[in-house]
């Protein structure tokens, strides 16, 4: 693969996991918007949006509870993104490809925290000194540059070394492989689904989950309809619970 | 008093606080580590309208700088509420000379407040708005325009806007009205009803997207074949899309969360099913 592709997509995968700004690598890491890129890049950029809109929908569920992360999207989507672009490889497989380099990511995240470590003891000394500035350093420089190393070597290699290998294997994966990542791409889906169960999922109100699923099912309500009527449930239940409070408190 | 009348006694102004909001914004999870979370990114936050609040009194600076790099973790966005909170009690301390703010009470009120924020900030941003414009952005996507790529950003720009406000008026009314705000009934009618709308959302995305059915059929002679996914969309639409994400769940409630080793086994059983063709992913 061409050396400037494999930098961008090194710069890309740093850009996407630095944590620079909260939530904002929810966009720069995600792998629509890394399909869209590379999606121009390559000059199809409907199947670079295709291919990132698939890997996303596996993470799309997925919770960072007490900073842990349980996958990485950003990894999975850049490893795959551009060689299924290149070598023109059908979704499923680039999904397969995708899903292990999901897993992987989540090391690199745990070694960038547990180098962090290093920065806040060396921030207790300058808090001693009252050296803001350095503070400053140790919570968004250092780590920032201790990230790039992290995270833009890999890919970069990867990308660039890597794609021929990776491509060779891909294309001598059996059928039944191919149907097997099949099957992962849409059950993955339920992992983050199921997460977020966990985290909202009180037992009084479950019975909207099966609302929604439902609708979907025997209406086939597209997702913008299913918010649209979310909305509108959910301001009921808000504007009613309201009135209650106020007339307990009179 | 109005809040105009409040904003005139204090010390920060609107610049120093979008100062502080930037500063945590921009660091929150760089620097967040296994031993203190996201206290780093809290002290630097704060270290600057610190600065401007201790302006006479180095040692209680240097006092308020390393009281703040304790153990802190919570949701950044509504979590920037209690930086605000933080700021005016710091202010009071700085201003009373004596012990009526002692460093207990701001410790406390940081750590007994960071639990409950992060389990709204964790329900409304996280598990209700975020995979809501994700799967918007998908959608868009999937049928090839461009605007999908870009949709993402609306996360972020929502966090931005949510979170300086909730910083701002943390220092503006001060520990007792945020702490009577959360003893309301409003902050708990808002958190259902986002549930109720994320609960509502995650049963259509995962009827949307999670796409599993069975190719299994029996022939028999002198018949048509028996297509099991025909009978089971008799029974219920989506019976094997619903087992799997409860499935799950329950895996996690028994077992505890360990996502690792649940993703390898979700790997393993997809492969193995499909390659005996068992399931298909659409």
């Amino acid at each position: 693969m061409n050396i400037l592709i494999a930098a961008l997509c090194g710069f890309l995968y740093f850009i996407g996991t630095s944590r620079l700004g909260y939530g904002l690598t929810q966009a720069t890491g995600s792998p629509i918007f890394y399909g869209m890129i590379l999606g121009l890049v390559y000059g199809d950029l409907e199947k670079g949006l295709i291919i990132g809109a698939t890997i996303q929908l596996i993470y799309i569920g997925i919770i960072f509870t007490g900073g842990n992360m349980p996958a990485d999207q950003s990894l999975a989507g850049i490893i795959a993104i551009p060689i299924a672009l290149q070598t023109g490889m059908d979704v499923e497989v680039a999904v397969g490809l995708a899903v292990p380099f999901g897993i992987l990511g989540i090391f690199i995240d745990q070694l960038r925290r547990i180098s962090n470590s290093y920065w806040i003891s060396k921030a207790e000394k300058y808090a001693e000194v009252m050296d803001s500035k350095k503070i400053f350093h140790c919570a968004i420089t250092y780590p920032t540059i201790v990230i790039f190393l992290l995270t833009f070597v890999p890919v970069f290699a990867i990308t660039l070394f890597g794609a021929d290998a990776v491509t060779t294997v891909m294309n001598f994966l059996p059928q039944g492989i191919i149907d097997g990542f099949g099957v992962a791409g849409g059950l993955l889906p339920a992992l983050g689904f199921a997460i977020i169960i966990m985290v909202i999922g009180k037992r009084d109100i479950m019975p909207y989950f099966f609302i929604g699923f439902f609708l979907v099912a025997y209406l086939g309500v597209s997702t913008m309809g299913a918010a649209a009527f979310g909305f509108c449930v959910a301001a009921i239940i808000l504007f009613n619970s309201m009135k209650q409070n106020g007339q307990e408190a009179g | 008093m109005s809040l105009e009348e409040v904003k005139e006694q204090r010390v920060l102004t609107d610049k120093d606080l979008k100062k502080t909001y930037a500063r945590w914004y921009l660091s929150v999870e760089v620097s967040n580590s296994y031993e203190r979370l996201q206290a780093l990114a809290f002290c630097n936050a704060l270290s600057e309208s610190l600065k401007k609040i201790y302006k006479d009194d180095e040692e209680g600076y240097k006092e308020a700088l390393m009281r703040h790099l304790q153990f802190y973790n919570s949701e950044g966005t509504f979590g920037a509420v209690i930086h605000g909170v933080v700021l005016s009690m710091e202010e009071e301390k700085a201003k009373s000379k004596d012990e009526s703010i002692s460093e207990e009470v701001i410790t406390g009120f940081k750590t007994g407040l960071m639990g409950p924020i992060a389990g709204i900030g964790d329900t409304l941003i996280w598990g209700t708005l975020k995979p809501i414009i994700l799967a918007l952005a998908s959608s868009l996507a999937l049928s090839g325009l461009f605007i999908g790529g870009l949709v993402p950003f609306l996360f972020p720009l929502a966090v931005i806007l949510i979170g300086y406000g909730m910083l701002k008026s943390g220092y503006l009314l001060g520990k007792e009205s945020v702490v009577k705000l959360m003893k309301s009934g409003l902050i708990n009618n808002l958190i259902n009803s986002a549930s109720i709308l994320g609960l509502f959302m995650m049963g259509a995305l995962s009827s949307t997207y999670v796409k599993i059915s069975t190719p299994l059929k029996f022939s028999f002679e002198n018949s048509e074949p028996i297509v099991i996914q025909d009978i089971l969309d008799q029974i219920l639409v989506g019976i094997l899309p619903i087992a799997a994400v409860f499935g799950i769940y329950f895996y996690f409630k028994l077992r505890g969360q360990y996502y690792n080793r649940l993703i390898m086994w979700l790997i393993v059983i997809s492969l193995v099913t499909g390659f005996f063709g068992i399931l298909q992913g659409s």
